[in-house]
C-alpha cells in the first residue's frame, strides 16, 4: 500500500484544475497553515489554513459572480499578502480571468497599468479596503476606466455573506490568469496561462525542486511577480507545505529579515533574482544575523536576470558560517511564456559552474578557453523538466544547432503557454515556431540565447529580445528612451538608445546615449541636464543608469527607415565610436 | 554615534556624507539641495538610505519619506521639525 506523501502527490498530479487543487488542500489539510504573512518588522501579522482560505475564497467568489460574467478579467491590484492569494483563488472559482499588476507607485506619471486595462478590458478590480479608501485614493482616477468596478476584497460585506459559493468548474484548457510581464508599456502583451499550464507546471517544479508537504517557503518576491506567484505562492499550496510572506520593500530594506525567517520557520525553499544574493552579502551586519541557523535550507532558487558566478560564490562563502551548505544553490530558467519555470537543477546538486571562452562566445560557440584572461564564467540554469523539450535553433535559419553552439532557446511542452491575450500576431510568431526540416511540432522562441552542454545543461549567454532586465524585472528600452526625450525639450525625438553592458562583477549595467537638437547644442549645460534625465528614468522606471552621455545630432546608426540601431549603438559605446558633445 | 541632541543640519551632514559615500559617482555633485532621484537613488537604495539614517538617529522612519520630501534639506528639515520634533538621539 502506498504512503499517504505518494496517494497525494498521484492525486494532485491528475487534478483538472487550481480550483480543484485548493478543494483538495482545503479537505486533505483543513487546519495546516496555508500561509503566514510578516510585517515590515519581521513579526508575523496574519495567518491563514488552507480550508479558512478555501472558504473565503468561495465567499469571495460569490460576490465576484454577481458582478461580472465567467471569462471576464479582474486586475489584482494588492500589497504583497494574504488577500491577493483570497481574491487569486476567488476569481478562479468564479471563473474570472485574474490580471495581477503592480500597484502603480505614487511619484511615477506613466506606468504599464493604464495600457494593460486598455488590453484585457477588466470589469473588475479587486484590491484592499486601505489601498481603495485611504493611502491611495489615487488608484480609482489613475485607472479610470469605462465599466470598471472597484471592490475591496476585506470589507464588512465580504465577512459577512454566506452566500451559496460559486462553483464555476474550470477546465484544463480554461484561461486562470494573464500575466502582463512582456511587451513595452506602450504595448504590453498579456500572457495567457490556463489551469493546464499551470498544473504541468507546478508538478514539473515539483519533480526538480523535490518539494513535500515539508518544505516550507519563505518568499518575499511579489506576487504580482510570475516568480513569486507561481514558484513561491503556488507550488507550497501545490505540495500542501506553509509560505511564508515577507513585504518586498522590508526585504529591501533589511534583507537579514529574510535569512531570519528561513532559520525561524526551519524553511526548506526560498529564492529570488540575482540581486536579493547580492544584497544580503551587501548589507549583513553580524549583530542582526546572531543565531541564525540556515542549515534547514535545502534548496536556494536563483533566476529571471543573468545568474552570475560571483554572486553564487561570495553568498555561499559568506553564509557558509550560517550553515548554509554550498549545494544549496539552485539556478533555474524561465519566463512567463513558460508558465514559469524551462530549466532547474535537482535539490542537492548544486550549480554547474563552467568556463568557457570569452572569445569563442563572439563566435557563437562555447568552447575551452586558452589563456584566463580568455576565461568567461558561466553558470549552467539546469536541464529541461520532466515532460518538456529544449533545443538550441539558429534564429535566422530555423535550424536546430549542435551542442555547444549558441543559438536561440527554443521551448516545447505543456507548460508553454496559450499565447497574448487578443494578439495573433505576436503569439503566431512567438508560440508556433517550427525547426526547419522537423515534424511539425511547434515551439517557444524565447528570444534568449544559450547553448546546452552534452548532459543536457543550459547555459545562458544572452538574448536577442531587446529587453533590458534589472533586479528580475522587465523594462524595453522604447520605454525609457521615451522618458529621456521627455524630460527636456533640447533632447532629440527618437535619437537615444537605452541598452545595458555587462559586468562580471554588478550585473547588467544602465547605459543612456542622446541626441541634442543642433539648435540647442550650443545653449545647453550638459551637466543639469544630465541630472534631469537620471531623475526622470529613477522616478518613472526605478531603475537607475550608470552611465548618461550626450551626443551631436546624427551620432546614432539609424535604419534606412530611422529607426535607431540598438545594437549597432552599443558596439560604438563599447568601442568609443560615439560623437560625444 | 549622533551627537546627544540632533539639529536640521547634523542630519544634513550626515545624509551628504553618506551619499558621497555610497552614490559612487564621481560626476555627481552632493548637496542639500539635490534631489534623490537625481542623484540615482530608486526604490531599493533609498530604502536602505532609510534604514541607516533610522538606525544612526535611533528613530524609526517611514520609506516613503524620501518621496514625499525630495531633497536632504527637506528631509532633514521635516525630521527635525515634522510629526514628534526632533528624534531623542540619546536613547539608540
Amino acid at each position: 500500500m502506498p504512503a499517504p506523501a505518494d496517494r497525494d502527490v498521484a492525486l494532485i498530479a491528475a487534478l483538472p484544475s487550481l480550483t480543484a487543487l485548493l478543494r483538495h488542500r482545503a479537505v486533505a489539510q483543513p487546519d495546516d497553515r496555508a500561509y503566514v504573512a510578516l510585517s515590515d518588522r519581521g513579526g508575523e501579522e496574519r495567518t491563514i489554513t488552507f480550508g479558512e482560505l478555501e472558504r473565503r475564497a468561495a465567499t469571495l467568489a460569490a460576490r465576484i459572480a454577481k458582478r461580472a460574467e465567467p471569462g471576464a478579467r479582474a486586475l489584482l491590484l494588492f500589497p504583497m499578502g494574504i488577500d491577493f492569494l483570497i481574491a487569486f483563488f476567488a476569481c478562479l472559482y468564479a471563473g474570472i480571468i485574474a490580471v495581477p499588476v503592480m500597484v502603480p507607485r505614487r511619484q511615477s506619471t506613466r506606468d504599464a497599468s493604464r495600457s494593460i486595462l486598455a488590453d484585457c478590458e477588466p470589469r473588475l478590480a479587486l484590491t484592499t479596503s486601505e489601498l481603495l479608501s485611504g493611502i491611495r485614493g489615487d488608484l480609482v482616477r489613475r485607472l479610470d476606466h469605462a465599466g470598471l468596478e472597484w471592490l475591496a476584497v476585506d470589507d464588512a460585506a465580504n465577512a459577512a455573506l454566506r452566500a451559496d459559493p460559486a462553483t464555476h468548474e474550470a477546465r484544463r484548457d480554461d484561461i486562470a490568469f494573464l500575466q502582463y510581464t512582456s511587451g513595452s508599456t506602450s504595448a504590453p502583451k498579456g500572457v495567457m496561462v490556463s489551469h493546464g499550464n499551470l498544473l504541468a507546471n507546478l508538478e514539473m517544479i515539483r519533480i526538480a525542486c523535490g518539494n513535500t508537504r515539508a518544505s516550507t517557503y519563505v518568499s518575499w518576491v511579489p506576487l504580482y511577480h510570475d516568480m513569486g506567484l507561481i514558484l513561491n505562492a503556488l507550488q507550497a499550496l501545490y505540495v500542501g507545505a506553509l509560505c511564508v510572506l515577507i513585504p518586498p520593500l522590508a526585504f529591501l530594506q533589511r534583507p537579514w529579515l529574510w535569512l531570519r525567517a528561513i532559520s525561524d520557520y526551519r524553511a526548506e525553499v526560498a529564492g529570488g533574482p540575482n540581486f536579493a544574493f547580492d544584497l544580503c552579502v551587501d548589507r549583513q551586519r553580524p549583530e542582526q544575523l546572531a543565531g541564525i541557523d540556515l542549515s534547514c535550507w535545502k534548496l536556494a532558487f536563483v533566476g529571471a536576470e543573468p545568474v552570475l558566478a560571483r554572486t553564487v560564490e561570495r553568498f555561499t562563502a559568506t553564509f557558509r558560517a550560517y550553515g548554509f551548505a554550498p549545494r544549496t544553490m539552485w539556478p533555474g530558467y524561465g519566463m512567463a511564456e513558460g508558465t514559469l519555470l524551462i530549466s532547474g537543477g535537482r535539490r542537492g546538486q548544486g550549480p554547474v559552474v563552467r568556463s568557457v571562452s570569452r572569445t569563442g562566445l563572439l563566435r557563437h560557440q562555447a568552447v575551452p578557453h586558452g589563456d584566463l584572461g580568455d576565461a568567461q564564467p558561466v553558470v549552467g540554469c539546469g536541464r529541461a523538466l520532466m515532460g518538456e523539450e529544449i533545443a538550441i535553433v539558429d534564429p535566422e535559419s530555423r535550424v536546430r544547432l549542435a551542442d555547444a553552439r549558441v543559438g536561440e532557446i527554443w521551448v516545447s511542452g505543456p507548460n508553454v503557454a496559450l499565447g497574448y491575450w487578443r494578439n495573433p500576431e505576436a503569439t503566431e510568431a512567438t508560440f508556433a515556431a517550427r525547426i526547419a526540416g522537423e515534424d511539425k511540432r511547434v515551439w517557444l522562441r524565447t528570444g534568449d540565447l544559450g547553448f546546452l552542454d552534452e548532459s543536457g545543461e543550459l547555459f545562458i549567454t544572452g538574448r536577442i529580445k531587446d529587453v533590458i532586465i534589472i533586479r528580475g524585472a522587465n523594462h524595453y528600452p522604447q520605454d525609457i528612451e521615451d522618458t529621456v526625450q521627455q524630460s527636456h525639450p533640447a533632447l532629440r525625438r527618437h535619437g537615444g538608445a537605452a541598452f545595458t553592458v555587462a559586468d562580471d562583477e554588478k550585473g547588467e549595467q544602465l547605459v543612456i546615449v542622446q541626441e541634442v537638437e543642433r539648435t540647442e547644442r550650443h545653449r545647453i549645460e550638459p551637466e543639469p541636464l544630465i541630472r534631469q534625465i537620471r531623475e526622470a528614468i529613477v522616478t518613472e522606471h526605478d531603475i537607475v543608469p550608470q552611465e548618461i552621455a550626450l551626443l551631436r545630432p546624427g551620432a546614432l546608426p539609424k535604419t534606412t527607415s530611422g529607426k535607431i540601431q540598438r545594437a549597432l549603438a552599443r558596439q560604438l559605446w563599447l568601442s568609443d565610436g560615439l560623437d560625444r558633445l | 554615534m549622533p551627537p546627544a541632541r540632533v539639529t536640521e543640519a547634523d542630519i544634513r551632514d550626515w545624509c551628504i556624507a553618506y551619499l558621497q559615500r555610497t552614490v559612487d559617482n564621481p560626476s555627481i555633485a552632493i548637496g542639500p539641495e539635490a534631489n534623490f532621484a537625481e542623484l540615482g537613488l530608486d526604490s531599493a537604495t533609498s530604502a536602505y538610505f532609510i534604514v541607516e539614517l533610522e538606525e544612526w538617529l535611533g528613530t524609526e522612519l517611514r520609506p516613503e519619506l524620501v518621496f514625499e520630501y525630495p531633497t536632504i534639506s527637506a528631509l532633514a528639515h521635516f525630521i527635525a521639525n515634522g510629526e514628534g520634533g526632533i528624534p531623542d538621539a540619546g536613547s539608540g
